[in-house]
């Protein structure tokens, strides 16, 4: 896991829990990057819907046709739920795989349209939904820069400088980084608006 | 493990699912499912606290000592119930982007109980 003092590097909060609850402010640049990112894994989740499927299976949230996703950045989205069992997964893929992916997709998409506005004002319930949207695109973002344990995610994190975004790798590294500032700094106003609640 | 959980009118809509299966019908002895939930290297220590808080409705500091035992240990079971019980939060922790498995008490190394009775 993250240990949020390394995550929270950057001076600046994008967050905060004040008297109007969370709010936060994006740069337009940044709030078109994150909408990039998170259509990307919308379409991600979205790309096996099929047009001929059984139409009460799909209303009973049923999918038999569901396969152990072969995208590791997908699996890592929809583990498998049993260890070393994957014929025992499947099954449970068959049940539950469309309403994860439902959930997910609803989560980004809120998200997505949240960044339209300037000035972003947050419920607990909308901060939650950003939090699980963040946390799905860093999934993705670290799949793909390949990030297998705790030295990888030290060694991508030592890259903060923009100037240093020479290519494709240095670039979703800077990305990566933005992302997981913003879910801390989320994260801690959901804390701090947990605690004030109680 | 703490003693209590502080379940104030701050429970929302997540947490009810979580609260609704695991009213304690069954006592740690009788209960043959554990939830696992594996370490990574991208999740935010601080999010995973504020998952096992927000959905299973732990104190903040069984929240915190279940998320260090992930880190520091690989895995803890944060909770544990009937294979339907754990299933069901096996698909939450997902939605929340945690890696989460399901597996019978017997089959994990921990002691049922030690980890993640529901509620403290």
């Amino acid at each position: 896991m993250r240990h949020p003092e390394r995550a929270a590097a950057s001076v600046a909060k994008a967050f905060k829990f004040g008297l109007k609850g969370i709010t936060g402010y994006l740069e337009p640049a940044e709030r078109d990057l994150l909408r990039g990112l998170l259509d990307d894994v919308i379409s991600m989740l979205d790309s096996d819907a099929r047009d001929n499927e059984d139409p009460l299976a799909a209303l009973i949230g049923l999918d038999m046709d569901v396969k152990k996703p072969s995208d590791r950045a997908l699996l890592r989205l929809l583990p498998n739920v049993l260890k070393d069992d994957d014929d025992g997964s499947l099954e449970f893929r068959q049940l539950t795989e469309r309403s994860v992916r439902e959930s997910k997709v609803g989560a980004l998409r809120a998200t997505a349209m949240g960044l339209d506005k300037d000035e972003l004002v947050l419920t607990l319930e909308d901060a939650t939904r950003w939090s699980m949207a963040l946390n799905d695109v860093r999934l993705v973002l670290s799949e793909r820069l390949d990030i297998r344990d705790e030295a990888d995610a030290e060694h991508i994190h030592s890259m903060q400088d923009w100037s240093q975004a020479e290519d494709v790798e240095s670039y979703l590294a800077l990305v990566y980084n933005f992302t997981t500032w913003l879910q801390e700094s989320l994260v801690q106003a959901m804390i701090s608006a947990r605690q004030a609640k109680s | 493990m703490s003693p209590s959980v502080a379940f104030g009118t701050d429970i929302d809509e997540r947490t009810e699912t979580a609260e609704q299966s695991s009213t304690g019908v069954l006592t740690a002895p009788d209960i043959p499912w554990n939830l696992v939930i594996w370490n990574d290297p991208v999740n935010l220590m601080s999010y995973v606290s504020y998952v096992f808080q927000s959905y299973f409705g732990y104190s903040e500091s069984k929240a915190h000592k279940l998320m260090m035992e992930v880190h520091k240990k690989g895995r803890s079971i944060v909770a544990h119930g009937s294979k339907e019980q754990v299933e069901q939060h096996a698909v939450a922790m997902h939605g929340f982007g945690l890696w989460a498995t399901v597996e019978k008490a017997a089959s994990g190394n921990e002691t049922p109980g030690k980890g993640g009775r529901q509620r403290g």
